[in-house]
């Protein structure tokens, strides 16, 4: 269906080259406040990226695996599993990472199965709350330097489902924190290595997705601020994950509306409207009660059209030319065949 | 929804419990749903903090703790009055005695607050403040900070300037470690770790016999594989702050157990916040399944952002009297198709919507069980940026209060 939020997007060339340039990156860090749909976004990049041949790991970080199901592992783990053609997929948590780490320290498989069930060590790791961002961004710097049995990569892009964006500012802090806190050793090795992945912009992408609604996408700007200023970090792209699209020509609402002598139709006006004909119960009454309830349909559909427009302005002026849509699917469910849906609408409308 | 409860489980907690907890996934109106429900105790006269870990500007606002200035926050952990605001804005006035204070919750600066209340000895506190791994780790505490909140909200507990306190935990994939914060702690600092750090020389100090004898004199295990973890130079400080820490220990462990009490205590009350969407409601039944391992029941589920329809819509609409009505209104041929098939599609998805939300709905009822209670609360367009707001949602969550159900 032709949106007037599609009609008024920059040319298609112009989306295409945009998610190009953000497939190219060797990670990509999805991340954004609750509820705005980041592993949904998370999972159409990487199946977007397989879909274009490349080799691509999803990693999630969460308790309960959100891809799995979709693409139909029982059992998913720390180990990349394959998932589909061209995608793997890797869910971790930090005693996995611990034991990752770990592994390529000490190599001995005796030592750390020793190392890990010693109380301290796991105390250690356990407890203390940064470890989680820095076991991670190990664990994911060290799967890119990995290579294949004839010494190319093993992927070609990371896709990272990450926690809220408190992790992500943790992650960005960490390899300066450890720099001054090991000032040499292997720790401070490490950061060195983790800091110069995350401040190349070319390899490492970060995604925020946000919805088209007020409050995310002030809090979108306001990370978006907070990590230029604190870490010089840009994202990559910007994701309206959900915008609506008009399912009434706004003229022929705006027309039907008039006729209907109610401008603005909202619930209320529909319950008044539905007392009004309880109370009388004249034809008229019922007609307009009737009419209205279509129109509130039509109407809660437009506004959160307009709502997005007058929202999109302000990330675009802030992200240039990266701010990607994504069409709200009607859909509480998203199977699949919904996820590979919002793949392909990657890059079709560019705010 | 069919039959309402007979006194409504909901009220009565809220008129009734001590502390009230509410978890679920993020993004679901967890914040908003905490402050409402404050509202709505204060308002029937107890004495209420609500305590939250990063509030939106709209929802300071509704509290009248945001002044025009957006980079300028209230103080975190200290009690803000909401009251003079709250007498004003609120339709009906407050019953007498009925206060509203909230406090943000911030892990770092709380940190050195609760090694003040642990740590008398100034020099002892500083030990722990000063230690190079410590001070790096404290700003990103900010990330997680479970086990510093957990001990505030018991200070508070104990103290008697309030009767519920209202907590908003932080999202699901950190509630958990919430709840273990106590114990994590307690088990993170225990003797033997102690024992095994203060074996290491500190900084400053002479050692006996170094590093290597150190190693070789057979000492901890542990001990050697950080060192081959983090690189040697590295240990002396790790040690001290272990060492730091074993005057608090004892301290802490009574505070884990206590902490650990109050929230199996029957004054304590679970809500899982939860909103329309698979994966909202997958997450909120592995919530109920954590919390009930943990020994903790749940009191009930509020499900926020349930979209209403009108019922003249339900199963679509019939869209034959929908043409006949727009006929009248002069609508014809071509114009006329094109808007009943706009129309209809509109009804169609909305109710796509409406008919999966009601499932869900169903299935967190048998979820919840005879003892527990379901809330269905209506999707409304825009943010709350008014207290009166915080209010009609409070009602609208006691409204939408049905029994669970049999499973």
């Amino acid at each position: 269906m032709t949106s007037a939020l599609h009609a008024q997007s920059a040319s298609p060339e112009v989306g295409v080259r945009a998610v190009a340039a953000l497939l190219a990156h060797e990670v990509l860090l999805v991340t954004g406040k609750g509820g705005v749909g980041k592993s949904t976004v998370a999972q159409a990049l990487a199946r977007r990226a397989s879909a274009e041949g490349k080799k691509v790991l999803l990693i999630e970080l969460e308790a309960v695996s959100r891809a799995a199901p979709l693409l139909g592992l029982a059992k998913p783990g720390p180990h990349p599993q394959r998932a589909a053609h061209n995608l793997d997929l890797a869910v971790m948590d930090t005693m996995d990472s611990l034991r990752y780490f770990a592994t390529k320290q000490l190599r001995i498989e005796a030592l750390v199965n020793l190392a890990l069930r010693n109380r301290a060590v796991e105390g250690f790791f356990g407890a203390v709350p940064a470890v989680k961002p820095i076991l991670f961004l190990y664990h994911i710097w060290q799967i890119l330097e990995e290579h294949g049995p004839r010494g190319d990569k093993k992927y070609d892009l990371l896709v990272c489902d990450l926690p809220t964006s408190g992790f992500v500012q943790g992650m960005y802090q960490i390899p300066r924190t450890l720099q001054l806190t090991f000032r040499g050793g292997p720790v401070h090795h490490y950061a060195q290595g983790m800091g110069d992945l995350l401040r190349d912009a070319k390899r490492c992408g970060l995604v925020l997705v946000t919805l088209p609604e007020e409050m995310p996408v002030v809090e979108t700007l306001e990370l978006q601020a907070i990590l230029k200023k604190e870490h010089g970090v840009e994202p990559a792209a910007v994701v309206v994950n959900g915008v609506f699209s008009d399912a009434l020509d706004p003229r022929d609402l705006h027309d039907l509306a008039q006729k209907v002598d109610q401008p603005t139709p909202d619930a209320q006006a529909v319950e008044d409207a539905l007392a009004i004909e309880r109370a009388v119960a004249a034809p008229e009454a019922k007609n307009l009660a009737d009419l209205a309830s279509w129109l509130w349909a039509a109407e809660l559909l437009a506004g959160r059209r307009r709502r997005a427009e007058t929202l999109l302005p302000r990330l675009t002026s802030s992200v240039p030319g990266r701010v990607l849509t994504l069409p709200f699917l009607f859909r509480r469910i998203m199977p699949l065949e919904a996820i590979d849906q919002l793949a392909n609408a990657l890059g079709q409308e560019v705010a | 929804m069919s039959s309402a409860t007979p006194g409504n489980s909901l009220e009565q907690i809220l008129t009734s419990a001590r502390l009230l907890v509410l978890s679920g996934s993020g993004g679901v109106g967890k914040t908003t749903s905490s402050a409402a429900l404050a509202v709505y105790a204060a308002q029937r006269g107890r004495r209420v903090l609500v305590l939250t870990i990063d509030p939106a500007r709209r929802l300071l606002q509704a509290l009248g703790l945001q002044g025009n200035n957006p980079d300028e926050k209230p103080a975190a952990n200290v009690a803000h009055p909401v009251l003079p605001k709250l007498a004003e804005h609120l339709p009906g006035g407050v019953v007498a005695g009925g206060s509203l204070d909230a406090m943000m919750l911030d892990a770092s600066t709380g940190a050195i607050a609760m090694f003040e209340r642990l740590l008398p000895d100034p020099s002892q506190r500083d030990q722990v403040l000063n230690n190079r791994i410590h001070r790096a780790f404290l700003p990103t505490l900010q990330a997680s900070p479970d086990y510093i909140a957990l001990e505030l909200i018991y200070e508070l507990a104990q103290g008697k300037q309030y009767d519920l306190l209202v907590l908003d935990t932080p999202p699901m994939h950190n509630a958990l470690d919430f709840l273990r914060a106590g114990n994590t702690l307690a088990s993170f600092i225990n003797e033997r770790v102690l024992k095994w750090f203060s074996k290491v020389p500190l900084p400053g100090s002479k050692p006996k016999s170094g590093i290597l004898g150190w190693f070789g004199a057979g000492s901890s295990m542990a001990m050697g594989v950080l060192g081959k973890l983090f690189g040697s130079d590295a240990l002396p400080d790790i040690a001290q702050f272990f060492v730091a820490f074993q005057d608090v220990l004892p301290r802490l462990k009574e505070r884990a157990l206590a902490t650990d009490a109050m929230l199996r205590h029957p004054s304590t009350q679970f809500l899982i916040v939860t909103a329309p969407g698979e994966t909202s409601l997958r997450e909120a039944r592995h919530l109920h399944e954590q919390l009930r391992g943990h020994g903790i029941s749940v009191a009930g589920f509020v499900v926020n952002r349930v979209l209403q329809v009108p019922e003249a819509l339900h199963g679509g609409g019939d869209t034959s009297d929908l043409r006949k009505r727009l006929d009248k209104l002069g609508l014809h041929g071509e114009h006329l198709d094109r808007v009943v098939n706009q129309l209809a599609e509109a009804a169609r998805r909305l109710e796509h919507l409406r008919t999966s939300d009601s499932g869900q709905f169903d299935a967190l009822r048998k979820l919840a069980g005879r003892q527990g209670f379901c809330s269905a609360v209506p999707q409304r367009e825009g943010d709350i940026h008014q207290l009166a707001q915080l209010r009609e949602l409070a009602q609208a969550i006691v409204d939408g209060v049905t029994t669970g159900v049999v499973p």
